[in-house]
């Protein structure tokens, strides 16, 4: 029982983290960035390809390699694509989300490949007899402390102040002073750092790296920040959160039926959607033309 | 970006694009065996692309839906048709629901069933998601896609589960596609004109104007989601009987990116650009196959790595939305060229 709870609350900060890295770049740009899944699952095949090397030089490389991508995704098609219909970006996105995973497919072949990162982090320890994961602690940790080093960052840095800004009214944060394309750069890369966070915990629980590793979490944290409210980083956290746990207890409490768990989630996305169509954290209905 | 629709009809803007296709599946369809059957294929997906023109095109709101709509529409047609002793025995039917076993109908008969089918589906679940907007809209047909796609891959009774369903009767005769393609086509392009058309392209173009002029664009969205439903579930079920076949997994998000990304390269606004969209992504996907396979396209032998066609294929559609992002054909209907005169 503390093992399910525990689980649905880490689930929960993963789906977060991927929610915040995909609100970071559509608050600025109005891009979902559908390939964010490929950022993902780079950041896993780095961590995966370089456990001969201590874990601090890993992750830093993946954390290199991510941010990388990321901007080279921007400077490269997005930055391009700026100021056209939401709905082409969208799909312009699933065009580069294809060719990352083919490329991907090419360079580290189709079968899985994996390794064991950080091995002091796997098997249980005990507490007033209860045994639990040391990863659904350390996933829990982690989340908490890049959530609130995400929160210090946006809330009380002017970088911070800038992405607000910019998620409120872009229009209108250009006009006093903010710089786009240093911002939507900056998101970018805030973005690919998220993106390799969430790598880290993922494969510390799942380390058969495909290509099509972070496809899943994308497409849930993506309905995650619809459910929350699109219009604000807050909103993309909360509702990653709630598809996280809702997903986690679902597993738990559908026993055989869990096979269903996905159509049960959509379903209650659709119930929370028609309900308030802005989302959770949405102030009254916007109108907006996608 | 303003873009385009027809209002008023125009002789030239509907039979441009069907001689065209008339022309396209009797040269290339009658070229060989194999451009015969990927002809085949390419009419279904056009059936498709129309089917997302309906909506997407002209309401501005994307849908990743319609793979929900194809796969039921498959999914019925193939059910009514196959053999109740291939029922009995596949894998994939084995555990039916006893109602579903014994119903047994003429293919073209379940064609149309299966268009039914699907645009009741629509009908119900757009009256849900029809009240949404923008991309909480477009989300919302992906959970639908979601649904559908988990729903038919676990649950054996209503669904083939994870394999393969066989014994669905072919339809080898490409005129009867073609027929059908040119049916929709005709239907679509008189729906684009219609009132419902219009209005739907209103509301694309100012969701505030829009209801002010009295339109109601829930009643105008649910309408154009239904049709196109149907539509695309003709579609599924025209794809089955081709292949012979169907699967659960061949309606998902390789499905749905493909034939959204044929209605954006040609140009969503347009019938006409739904068939240079699908006529291109499916050229461009044939000829690296051939470049793959090292077989020489037009007498030229290039070869390229196994495996990079589906980079090209994607990374032609990007270059394509750098180019011209509101499609090849900008979403203008045919036109005939105007020739200008040498001075």
């Amino acid at each position: 029982m503390v093992q399910s709870i525990l689980d649905a609350i880490s689930l929960g900060g993963l789906y977060s983290l991927a929610a915040l890295g995909l609100g970071l770049v559509f608050g600025v740009m109005r891009l979902v960035n559908f390939a964010h899944a490929e950022l993902i699952t780079i950041a896993a095949y780095t961590l995966v390809l370089t456990t001969q090397f201590p874990l601090v030089i890993s992750l830093l490389f993946t954390v290199i390699i991510t941010v990388f991508v990321a901007l080279l995704m921007e400077f490269s098609i997005y930055r391009r694509l700026r100021g056209v219909n939401p709905a082409i970006m969208l799909i312009a996105s699933f065009g580069l989300s294809t060719v990352l995973q083919r490329v991907y497919e090419l360079m580290f072949g189709a079968l899985p490949r994996s390794a064991v990162v950080a091995p002091f982090l796997r098997g249980d320890f005990k507490i007033a007899g209860l045994s639990i994961t040391i990863s659904s602690v350390i996933t829990i940790v982690l989340t908490i402390t890049i959530l609130l080093a995400m929160g210090y960052l946006v809330e009380k840095t002017s970088l911070g102040l800038q992405l607000r800004a910019a998620s409120a009214d872009f229009k209108t944060a250009r006009l006093l002073g903010v710089r786009s394309n240093r911002l939507i750069s900056a998101a970018f890369g805030l973005s690919g750092v998220l993106a390799a966070c969430v790598a880290l915990i993922l494969v510390i629980q799942n380390p058969q790296i495909s290509p099509y590793y972070g496809l899943n979490i994308t497409i849930l944290s993506l309905v995650g920040i619809v459910i929350g409210g699109i219009a604000s980083l807050r909103g993309a956290a909360l509702g990653g959160f709630i598809v996280g746990v809702v997903l986690s207890s679902l597993n738990t409490l559908l026993g055989n039926g869990r096979v269903y768990a996905y159509s049960w989630l959509f379903i209650l996305v659709l119930v929370i959607l028609l309900v308030r169509p802005g989302g959770l954290l949405s102030k009254g209905t916007e109108l907006e033309r996608v | 970006m303003k873009q385009v629709g027809v209002t008023k009809f125009s002789i030239q803007n509907l039979l441009g694009p069907i001689i065209i296709l008339i022309l396209l599946t009797h040269f290339v369809g009658g070229a060989s065996t194999s451009l015969q059957l990927i002809t085949q294929f390419a009419l279904c997906l056009f059936v498709m692309v129309l089917a997302l023109q309906v909506f997407v095109g002209n309401s501005g709101v994307l849908s990743f839906g319609h793979g929900a709509f194809a796969l039921i529409g498959s999914y019925t047609s193939a059910i009514l048709t196959a053999p109740v002793n291939i029922k009995d025995n596949s894998l994939a039917m084995n555990q039916l629901w006893e109602p579903l076993v014994s119903p047994q109908v003429n293919v073209y008969v379940s064609l149309v069933v299966s268009a039914v089918v699907s645009g009741l589906v629509a009908g119900i679940t757009g009256s849900l998601l029809m009240r949404l907007n923008g991309l909480a809209a477009g989300i919302a047909t992906f959970a639908l896609l979601g649904v559908a796609y988990n729903v038919f891959f676990n649950n054996k009774k209503i669904g083939p589960g994870s394999q393969a369903l066989p014994g669905v009767p072919w339809i080898t005769n490409t005129w009867i596609l073609l027929l059908l393609a040119v049916l929709t086509l005709i239907i679509v392009y008189f729906l684009n004109i219609s009132w419902i058309g219009r209005t739907l392209r209103a509301t694309r173009e100012d969701a505030m104007a829009a209801p002010a002029l009295g339109i109601s664009i829930f009643k105008v969205r649910l309408i154009a989601f239904t049709i196109s439903g149907a539509i695309a579930g003709l579609a599924g079920g025209m794809y089955s009987h081709v292949a012979g076949t169907f699967q659960v997994q061949d309606y998902y998000l390789e499905f749905t990116f493909v034939t959204l990304s044929m209605l954006i390269v040609g140009g969503s606004a347009s019938i006409w650009g739904a068939l240079v969209g699908t006529f291109i992504i499916t050229a461009v996907g044939q000829v690296l196959l051939m470049m793959e396979q090292d077989i020489p396209v037009f007498g030229i032998q290039f070869q390229i790595p196994l495996g990079s066609r589906a980079v090209i294929i994607a990374l032609t559609f990007i270059a394509m939305l750098l180019w011209r992002s509101s499609g090849v054909t900008n979403g203008k209907e045919f036109r005939i060229p105007k020739l200008k005169r040498i001075s």
